[in-house]
């Protein structure tokens, strides 16, 4: 049973980290959002299988939303594309 | 894009590489002690009856409020000083609000259409319910205080995205209100803290030597509305719209 939950742990896990990798990748600031919101739920889950519901509780609605939001306004202060490599 | 799938597939392979070295191969020899010394303690003592615990039956609020209890206080005390920071940035003389107010009322009113307010609505009450539920059940069941409040802010935000600003500010959520409600908040955290000082001749944070569960219920309430409140205060000065904020600051400099 254990061995069942590292694994699923692994995989979920390892979503988490392509989608972050998708997100620093990304030039377009609303996309990047997108995917490390993506990314956040992933971990979330990661954390439900570790047996953390309190952590799942807070991370989910700071992570997804609250972060999420305060990000959407601060790019709506500055320009929504980042240029030059 | 050939290289971004080169880079994420050795990433993914370095990770599998360490989770199977630590887990099945054991390199770190965390397989023959799987407990802890330490967590042996929490496990022993967070359920003790009567002296050591803050008559808490789940482990992990036991833990917050009495082994780490000072974490959580200070934790508090971060999120007062960086909303603090966030309000002393954007600072309104009263004049200066009152322009505010007058640009606002000429700013176009915008709304989403019916299904998106019509699902708002429904979403929101069950948000707000479930979000006390998590903070008042919290010293039960999983939850607490700040993964209520935090879930409640979110509530917000949806009413602030799917309506507007304004229509928090009718409701009566005004700066100045959730200031007060804010303030509130953090008053009975710092007397729920404070209070075995005086009353008990305990120390700061004894929370078991209050009667029953009230320690904690005041800890977990005041939490709640601080963190609420915290969050909507930020989302509220940050709502102003970037134009209104650059004719004040121009008004300023002339």
């Amino acid at each position: 049973m254990q061995e069942l939950h590292l694994i699923i742990l692994a995989i979920v896990v390892s979503f988490g980290f392509v989608f972050s990798y998708l997100a620093m990748k990304e030039h377009d600031l609303l996309k990047a959002l997108a995917l490390s919101s993506v990314q956040s739920t992933f971990f979330a889950l990661g954390f439900y299988i570790l047996a953390a519901p309190d952590i799942v509780l807070a991370y989910l609605a700071i992570a997804v939303g609250a972060y999420t939001a305060l990000v959407i306004l601060a790019i709506s202060k500055t320009e929504r594309y980042e240029v030059g490599e | 894009m050939k290289r971004d799938v080169f880079v994420s597939i050795s990433f993914l392979m370095a990770f599998l590489l360490i989770s199977y070295a630590i887990t099945v191969k054991d390199v770190l020899g965390m397989a023959e002690n799987p407990l802890r010394p330490l967590g042996g303690f929490y496990l022993r003592h967070a359920f003790a009856p009567s002296n050591l615990t803050s008559h808490s039956p789940e482990v992990v609020t036991a833990i917050v409020w009495n082994y780490r209890g000072f974490d959580t206080l200070f934790e508090t005390f971060v999120f007062f000083l960086s909303i603090m920071g966030a309000l002393s940035i954007f600072r309104l003389t009263e004049e200066q609000e009152k322009e505010a107010r007058s640009l606002e009322s000429r700013e176009p009113h915008r709304h989403m259409d019916l299904i998106t307010r019509a699902t708002t609505k429904l979403v929101v009450i069950m948000i707000v319910s479930i979000s006390a539920s998590i903070a008042l059940h919290g010293h039960l069941t999983p939850g607490g205080g700040f993964q209520g409040g935090s879930a409640m802010a979110v509530a917000a935000l949806l009413l602030f995205a799917a309506f507007s600003k304004f229509t928090l500010e009718r409701k009566g959520l005004t700066l100045g209100h959730v200031i007060t409600a804010y303030a509130f908040g953090l008053a009975l955290i710092l007397a729920t803290a404070i209070a075995p000082v005086f009353l008990y001749d305990g120390r700061l944070l004894q929370i078991n030597l209050l009667p029953g569960e009230t320690g904690l219920l005041n800890l977990d309430v005041g939490e709640y509305i601080a963190v609420t409140f915290g969050f909507l205060m930020v989302f509220l000065v940050l709502g102003i719209s970037e134009w209104i904020f650059k004719v004040i600051l121009r008004g300023e400099i002339e």
